[in-house]
């Protein structure tokens, strides 16, 4: 295993994190969240007709009910299905918009009618919106309470910030549709960006709890190759998993894995290259304000929050091991 | 070793017992057992059988309001309708004040399903004296005027007050049939005793006039009345198109009228070869993400890493029987849980098997490393799923629908995940370690 210089190469990580956040913001502002009509209400049709079609012929059936402007995917892989999204119809107009589809196509089942009244839609969204938030707050209470250290905690909430900004982002810029199930990647989203973050920041304060004398970026530097190996298996069998999802599992999942998909990839991302150096950063510019050299040697302030993990290792108290690449950052 | 010969024994016991609740491969007759053919006892939800899902609103009118009086009775109403469609495990829940969410697993037509439940159904027999209103014409919800179908050649409303006489109320039955003489579907009722007599009063007192029959302020029909009424009986004819519109009507004739009217303000309905269809493809992948998901582990971590798969294997048996004993319903989103869950199992034995590997190279035996993987990964491990756990149940009880189904499965299953990639997998270690040399342990570090 080479000993990567990830802080020093920090830069690059915050250029990386800007060139995928600033267009998901200014896509956000412009165009914001496109939500799906379980937040706005409206109607949505899944219908499989008997004939091939284009999207025309459906919109020209549609347009006999005053709803040409009604947005009409037709499935990729399915060339026979169609999804239709209208403002909220009554039972009756349904299914006579049905009826019509079936008379100009030989026929149509209904694989999927949904329809959310304007003011469910509403709620909906005041639902998801409060179950975001709450779920947010308790989930950053809970990590502040564990690290028992502002510092360690709040940089874990930028990098939840940054993850939830790129997923939002993403979704934005690729007016992805957004409906309750979203919800639930928001959260898991979450959960993953937080733990990710906590297993790399735990190996930070048992290296920091050692004593070792290294100056603090080399001492982060080290826990992050130290943990690089789980963050990078665990988010590459999490990947697997998504992807066999995304391919084989149908219309309805495969929105639920693209969002989890982004969400494992910056999750993974940020705690190795956003949270870690901001971590170094906050170092660097209180040991500045302190009147020190920032990059001289300390056993820095989080020593003594360092109990959690259990005491110093015994085995890193050993010269040597096999572990090349551990020597250079040792003075 | 007497005490890993115990906890070997409680793994294999929890796996019976898992299979016996999940399959129910052995079936207790008495106490004779017997086996029969196994088969899963999980309940599907409407997104994987196909069916309906709708949220009604009770809505006030000028003249009535939506009291929670008015909607539990709507909702004993709206029970009895759904009886008569036959469907095979219908739900029915009242939600906050005015709500009631209504679930039809498997429903073929949910079209007329909804016809049927958001009905008010209101009945009524009314005296307009010499005038015959047509089929069509609507009385406006004060009851003071009437709005005629246009291209009637009249002037398109009407000033009438709406004399009622009976309603829905007072009838005892109602049947649908054809009529003898035109072959006409029909819709034949009976008054209860006390409506009966006033039918008869009321008829003998009026012939020569019109009674008009009104189905939600909607005439149906306008018959001259012949002659008085003896027995409560009558009939209703006009406005149905086919048999299946009179039965319908009989329908909701015999289950009463909504005390309110209600309004179908949600409605979700999955057509079964959807369902099916989704189903089939979610499986597919589970299988395949869980497939690919095993083999990720034994690649990396070799014999420890079929041992893991064991652990994985033995908590996805654990949460199908858990979602059994529970009673609880297998959604879409739920499977998806269930496999996000997976891969928080295999982050754990990650996180165990990538400290072992570090305490290996440090020089420590298998067993000091075994010990110490397990102790220093625990508090990451608990970390990562009690952050989840929080999102679960924050998802639990805010969520709507098939996201509290995620939630559900999730919750359960981050719950016993954690169980079996620490407790499961560490018995098959260590049972393993005592049994094999220790080259074959090497959790992925090199020799």
């Amino acid at each position: 295993m080479r000993s990567w210089n990830i802080i020093g190469k920090r830069r690059w990580g915050y250029l990386l994190s800007a060139a995928v956040m600033i267009p998901g913001i200014i896509a956000l502002v412009l165009w914001g969240i496109n939500f799906g009509i379980d937040f706005t209400g409206g109607t949505l049709l899944d219908v499989r007709v008997a004939r091939d079609a284009r999207v025309e012929e459906v919109r020209e059936v549609m347009g006999g009910f005053g709803l040409a402007e009604a947005v009409i995917q037709q499935s990729r892989e399915r060339p026979r299905e169609f999804i239709i999204r209208t403002e909220s119809l009554d039972e009756a107009t349904t299914a006579r918009v049905t009826a019509a589809l079936g008379q100009r196509f030989d026929g149509v089942e209904v694989l999927l009618a949904e329809r959310v009244g304007p003011k469910i839609g509403r709620e909906l969204r005041n639902r998801a919106i409060l179950a975001v938030s709450i779920g947010l707050v308790l989930q950053v209470l809970y990590i502040t309470w564990r690290f028992r250290s502002t510092r360690f905690a709040m940089v874990a909430d930028v990098a939840l910030l940054h993850d939830l900004i790129v997923v939002l982002g993403l979704y934005a810029l690729t007016r992805k549709q957004v409906d309750s199930s979203f919800v639930a990647v928001l959260l898991t989203v979450i959960g993953y960006s937080i733990n990710d973050t906590v297993v790399i920041f735990d190996r930070i304060r048992e290296t920091l709890g050692q004593r070792i004398r290294a100056t603090f970026p080399e001492l982060v530097n080290r826990s992050i190759l130290e943990v690089l190996v789980r963050s990078l298996t665990t988010g590459a069998g999490a990947l697997m998993a998504l992807a066999a999802i995304y391919f084989l599992g149908g219309v309805t999942i495969r929105d639920f894995a693209f969002g989890l998909t982004i969400g494992v990839l910056t999750g993974t991302y940020s705690s190795i290259f956003v949270a870690s150096p901001l971590l170094v950063e906050w170092h660097n510019w209180s040991e500045r304000r302190a009147g020190r050299r920032p990059e001289a040697p300390s056993q820095a302030e989080p020593v003594r929050e360092a109990v959690q993990v259990g005491g110093p290792r015994p085995a890193a108290a050993r010269p040597g091991g096999p572990r090349p690449g551990r020597r250079r950052n040792r003075r | 070793m007497r005490r890993l010969w115990l906890r070997l024994l409680i793994v294999v016991v929890l796996m019976l017992a898992a299979i016996q609740v999940v399959f129910s491969p052995i079936r207790f007759i008495g106490w004779t057992p017997e086996w029969q053919s196994p088969r899963i006892g999980v309940n599907l939800g409407l997104d994987l059988q196909g069916g309906s899902y709708l949220v009604l609103e009770a809505q006030d009118t000028s003249t009535v309001r939506a009291t929670p009086e008015a909607v539990d009775a709507a909702m004993r109403v709206i029970e009895n309708r759904i009886d008569q469609l036959g469907v095979a495990e219908p739900s029915l829940q009242r939600q906050g004040s005015r709500r009631i969410v209504v679930e039809l697993p498997g429903i073929q037509d949910p079209e007329r399903a909804i016809a049927l439940i958001g009905k008010t159904a209101l009945l009524e027999f009314v005296d307009t004296q010499t005038t015959q209103l047509p089929q069509g014409a609507r009385w406006s919800a004060d009851g003071t005027t009437v709005t005629l179908p246009q291209g009637t050649g009249t002037t398109p409303t009407l000033k009438l007050q709406k004399k009622v006489i009976l309603t829905g109320a007072d009838l005892a039955d109602a049947q649908a049939s054809f009529d003898q003489d035109t072959t006409e579907p029909v819709v034949n009722f009976q008054f209860k005793g006390r409506g009966a007599k006033t039918f008869e009063d009321f008829t003998g007192a009026n012939v020569g006039k019109y009674l008009t029959i009104v189905l939600d302020n909607e005439v149906i029909s306008s018959p001259v009345i012949r002659d008085r009424i003896t027995g409560g009986r009558g009939q209703i004819s006009g406005g149905f198109t086919d048999i299946a519109g009179a039965r319908d009507l009989a329908v909701l004739l015999r289950g009463g009228a909504l005390p309110v009217p209600v309004e179908v303000v949600e409605r979700r309905s999955v057509g079964p070869t959807l369902g099916r269809d989704s189903l089939d493809r979610t499986l597919r992948a589970g299988l395949v993400a869980v497939g690919m998901v095993l083999l990720f582990m034994i690649l990396l971590y070799g014999l420890p890493g079929v041992l893991a798969d064991a652990a994985l294997l033995l908590y996805g048996l654990l949460l199908l029987g858990a979602l059994v004993a529970l009673g609880a319903t297998l959604t879409l989103p739920g499977i998806a849980g269930f496999i996000l869950s997976v891969g928080m199992a295999i982050d754990a034995n990650i996180l165990i098997f990538e400290r072992i590997k570090e305490e290996l190279r440090s020089g420590k035996t298998l067993r000091a490393a075994i010990g110490g993987g397990w102790s220093r990964a625990w508090s990451a491990i608990l970390d990562s799923n009690v952050t989840t756990l929080i999102g679960a149940i924050v998802l639990f009880t805010l969520g709507t629908g098939a996201v509290k189904g995620f939630a559900v499965t999730l919750a359960i299953g981050v719950t016993l995940s954690m169980f079996t990639a620490i407790t499961i997998t560490r018995i098959l270690v260590d049972a393993t370690s005592a049994a094999v040399r220790p080259g074959w342990l090497r959790f992925g570090a090199e020799r």
